[in-house]
């Protein structure tokens, strides 16, 4: 019976191909004629904005920049020098292991959570609607008041957290001045700001899923576990993917929870690729450019990587 | 049917097309509204830009009203911008970087090295700028290599604000302190009367760097040097003041403005702030008094001198600088740096207007000392080295208050760093 | 009994979420004096109106231009993103792996860096401090993200009925107006609904293009009680909260609207 389930599950989630019709080349040219007119808003979009940005910080991060020559112009050329000195920088390992640390428990979290709350708010109940639309209020905070709130809540002396642990005779801790904790506490103010967005993508999701598919899957006498992980999962695949990839972008290039909480410290406890990176090029009076630039690039070419991974699973699935 | 599809199909493409055309068309011509004029001195020659840090202030405020006024007097109509203060840094590079500056650049103290050193600024010689009268201590923080860029519109410096209440309650008599020992005596006497002893802010940024160098240099340390005795006994100063209670755990994270709302509670016998909050000291509804920052051995330390430059950015037009220069001298003439001062609450940058501030607020005299005695934190000729020993420096404190490292390793791995970036 | 049930859960999660943002309405009333008192106080009880006295003097302005300023960038976001979801799902354009990758490196640019990079090109164009320049940088924080959206939601539309529509005789822009679109009115709103929640909340953006601009946002007016030595903890926490009350009124209307839910039904035809 589950297989059958399964089957009929995977029909909505199968790509449209249109090379079934088995039509000749002109027709196949004139296809991607259209389909390109369909891109060309955001093809045109995307150079007229991106490029010149990607291309700065290339450019920056490939010559030695001092604030003179940033202004005057006239920077040597100075190849990969700006790298190897982010490579030889102590802070270097540190903040990438924080960086895989901060990111990956704080998608693991966000996306479970989110997922949890997304199940149980498409059982319509009284209220499920407005209380989902609560759960995005963090969101309409602007960053510099929900960071500061938090900081604000694990204070070390007048935090609300600690007095709270205190009643339990728990603590103090010492939440944003210990190198030990402070890297625990931006990633906790990080998946309380993430779980909004996890919770809408998969909610969306959800609502896609005819509901006859589960009438079916109820039919077969499945349960409510063996439904989530044989039915909801597998539909849920192509959203759960680009909500988990998209998540992680968004969390390698946070900086500014981080840096209003911690400002990456203390003694570099919770500095990440991205606060180091906004450290050196903007966190000081006197601006390092091109390290800055290099330690930015460096996120680009990770966030590549999971890119490529993405891009080759949905290959595999439109097959 | 695969003809006809693809008539179709062309039409759309062009339909798309031109949608995007028309996108592209609504990019460049749609955001040409009249209120986007840049903000420099492209406009029209009878239009000057002034950029300020003080974002707070508004077309209401008194100091919009000076500079509008300053711009009828001279005969030019004034566009001002205010900016977040850590921004403007950048802001004005960017500007510069593409040609259009502001006439008039209003920016804190410590970037004006760096600004120099970009290139960005005039000095007060080209611009004609009579810098006599300024006292010289906080002169210096606008030079580099001899040369003057800019003249202060007014300082602010740290003194220790105390609560009367506390200190009687603990039996300490302020007057009584005056070096480090008779102060932590003071704050174990606060402790053993059950309250909390100081507040400071040792945030990891240039902030808590204006806060760690009256006892660094009160030691009699020097910046060339982080890790000589005296800058590491500073620097144990602080840690031990942690670690026996004397101090909270906070200030590690604490701005100025969180280690004020500490004090604020009233639980506290001092705090270490500036001149900026003498206003919010009368709202918190107990009574205070201020003292300078003690020396480790005896008599006042010198503290940094906080606040902003007046400066002229280079122009390609050097014929705005004539108007530019008599828009400063409206600005920081004697009456006018008054009125600027009294509502940013800084003390003036000259003797006359300082014995005038005296004459009508006699609280403000402790003040107009600390300033006398305080120091350019770029002064020394340090200029754009100076940034680059303030970030080891922070994240050395930063590294030994918690509990990282010992104040020794602490800074000899600051000092490391910072003589690797200034060689 | 059960439902009630789901809906007191509901109610309790959704308080537990809330606890920060309840912290931030309890200090936007506090005085200055409490604001670190130790332990802290759970409740206003002696609290001050000062903060909302401040805001509602001074903010109001500032809530419709952010409101038309959201508005706008989640018009161009659905404009441009929706069009090349439906492209890279649907028709298989050559290089559509390329594509969705440089929008995923697109998405990487730290905002600092596209913001300056915007600054740069705007001064020169003379259109700093604009609404629309503004609406145009916010945009791009969404697009990527919209292109992505509407590719991952599109691409599981049921081939029958590309191929029902195809049969009908509609061309590729008529199949996208009146098949596509409609079925994925859940991607429109989630689309629209995180545009405008990041141009509302944006502040990057609005403080290096528009800081100097008569029509400035809501994050902007928040910097009047951030001066340079000194932050107005209230009456910021204060704007935060007046800030969001419309915006959050505005979710709620917009998620009964996605509740509603048709895509199952039209699926069905």
């Amino acid at each position: 019976m589950a297989p059958h389930v399964t089957t009929r599950a995977s029909v909505p989630a199968m790509p449209e191909t249109e090379a079934g019709f088995g039509r000749t080349s002109r027709a196949r040219s004139s296809g991607q004629w259209t389909a390109w007119a369909f891109l060309a808003p955001v093809v045109v979009y995307l150079i007229a904005f991106y490029a010149y940005p990607l291309y700065r910080n290339l450019d920056l991060s490939l010559h030695r920049y001092t604030v003179r020559s940033f202004v005057q112009g006239g920077a040597p050329f100075s190849g990969l020098d700006n790298y190897r000195t982010v490579f030889d920088s102590p802070t270097f390992w540190p903040a990438l292991t924080h960086t895989a640390v901060f990111t990956g428990v704080s998608l693991v979290f966000q996306f479970s959570i989110g997922m949890a709350l997304a199940i149980f708010f498409h059982q319509h109940f009284r209220l499920s609607a407005t209380l989902r639309a609560l759960f995005l209020v963090p969101w309409l905070l602007p960053l510099i008041v929900s960071a500061s709130t938090w900081s604000w809540m694990l204070n070390s002396d007048s935090g609300i957290v600690n007095t709270a642990l205190g009643v339990f005779g728990i603590g103090p801790v010492n939440w944003l001045t210990s190198p030990d904790w402070s890297l625990a506490s931006v990633t906790i103010a990080n998946i309380w700001i993430g779980i909004p967005f996890n919770l809408v993508l998969l909610y969306s999701g959800l609502q896609s899923i005819p509901s006859e598919i589960y009438e079916a899957a109820a039919l077969d006498g499945a349960t409510h576990w063996s439904r989530f992980w044989r039915v909801t999962f597998p539909l849920l695949r192509p959203v759960s993917a680009i909500t988990l990839l998209l998540g992680l972008i968004y969390t390698l290039k946070v900086f500014d929870i981080i840096w209003i909480m911690t400002r990456g410290g203390p003694a570099d406890g919770s500095t990440t690729l991205a606060t180091w990176s906004y450290r050196l090029g903007f966190g000081n009076l006197l601006p390092s450019f091109g390290p800055g630039a290099a330690v930015g690039n460096l996120l680009i070419i990770l966030a590549m990587v999971f890119g490529l991974l993405y891009i080759r699973m949905q290959r595999r699935t439109l097959r | 049917m695969t003809s006809w599809n693809a008539t179709r199909r062309r039409t759309h493409t062009g339909a798309a097309i031109a949608l995007s055309a028309c996108l592209a068309a609504a990019c460049s011509t749609g955001t040409g509204s009249p209120t986007g004029s840049g903000s420099g001195s492209s406009g029209s020659s009878g239009t000057y830009a002034i950029w300020d840090p003080y974002p707070q202030f508004d077309d209401s405020a008194d100091w919009v009203k000076l500079l509008q006024k300053c711009g009828t007097d001279v005969g030019v109509t004034i566009k001002r911008t205010g900016y977040d203060t850590t921004d403007l840094t950048n802001k004005a590079l960017l500007a510069a970087q593409q040609g259009n500056s502001p006439d008039v650049l209003i920016v804190d103290n410590p970037v004006v090295s760096t600004l120099a050193d970009a290139g960005v600024l005039t000095t007060t010689d080209e611009m004609k700028i009579d810098t006599s009268a300024v006292e010289p201590n906080l002169l210096a923080a606008g030079q580099l290599d001899g040369k003057t860029y800019g003249i202060p519109i007014g300082a602010n410096t740290l003194a220790l604000y105390y609560n009367k209440a506390v200190l009687t309650t603990a039996g300490v008599d302020p007057a009584e302190i005056k070096d480090w020992t008779s102060l932590t005596a003071a704050l174990a006497k606060v402790k053993a009367a059950g309250k909390k002893g100081i507040t400071f802010s040792a945030i990891g940024t240039e902030e808590g760097s204006f806060q760690f160098l009256p006892w660094f240099w009160g030691a009699g340390a020097n910046l060339t040097q982080l890790d000589s005795a005296q800058g590491v006994s500073a620097l144990q100063l602080w840690t031990d003041w942690l670690k026996n209670g004397y101090a909270p755990n906070s200030v590690i994270n604490n701005t100025q403005t969180t280690s004020w709302q500490e004090f604020a509670t009233g639980q506290f016998a001092f705090a270490e702030n500036g001149t900026w909050q003498l206003a919010n000291a009368k709202k918190t509804g107990f009574e205070y008094g201020i003292i300078p920052i003690p020396s480790s051995s005896g008599g006042t330390a010198p503290a940094p001198t906080g606040g902003e430059f007046v400066t002229a950015p280079v122009q390609t037009d050097t014929g705005r600088y004539a108007t530019s220069q008599k828009l400063i001298a409206c600005l920081t003439n004697a009456d006018n740096a008054y009125t600027t001062d009294t509502t940013l609450s800084y003390i003036a940058a000259t003797d006359t207007v300082q014995a005038k501030q005296v004459a009508d607020n006699s609280e403000l005299k402790v003040w107009v000392e600390a300033v006398k005695a305080a120091k350019g934190r770029t002064s020394d000729n340090l200029g754009t080295k100076y940034p680059k020993i303030s970030e080891p420096m922070w994240t050395g404190f930063q590294a030994a208050l918690s509990g990282a490292k010992s104040p020794q390793d602490a800074f000899g791995a600051a000092q490391a760093t910072a003589a690797a970036a200034t060689k | 009994m059960k439902r009630s049930l789901k809906t007191a859960v509901g109610v309790g999660l959704t308080a537990i979420m809330l606890f920060p943002v309840y912290w931030m309405i309890n200090v936007s009333f506090t005085k200055d004096t409490d604001m670190r008192a130790d332990p802290p106080h759970l409740f206003p009880l002696h609290g001050t109106f000062d903060g909302y006295r401040a805001v509602l003097d001074q903010q109001l302005p500032f809530l419709g231009n952010s409101l038309l300023i959201g508005l706008g960038t989640v018009a161009l976001t659905v404009i441009v993103s929706a069009p090349a979801g439906y492209s890279l799902a649907k028709l298989r354009p050559r290089g559509a792996g390329t594509l969705s990758f440089v929008l995923l490196v697109a998405q990487m640019i730290p905002g600092v860096i596209m913001a300056m990079g915007f600054y740069a090109i705007y001064l020169k164009l003379g259109v700093l401090n604009s609404s629309a320049g503004l609406v145009l940088a916010d945009s791009t924080i969404a697009v990527p993200f919209g292109v992505l959206i509407f590719t991952a939601f599109m691409s599981g539309i049921p081939a029958e009925l590309v191929a029902a529509a195809k049969i009908d005789g509609a061309g590729a822009f008529r199949t996208f107006w009146s098949v596509i679109l409609p079925v994925s009115r859940n991607a429109v709103v989630t689309v629209s609904l995180f545009a405008f929640l990041w141009a509302w909340s944006d502040f990057v953006f609005a403080t290096t293009l528009d800081g100097g601009g008569a029509q400035q946002p809501i994050t902007l007016g928040i910097y009047r009680y951030i001066g340079n030595n000194n932050q107005e903890w209230n009456a910021i926490m204060a704007t935060a909260v007046v800030a969001s009350i419309p915006a959050t009124l505005l979710l709620i209307v917009a998620q009964r609207y996605v509740a509603a839910g048709v895509t199952a039904g039209a699926v069905k035809d």
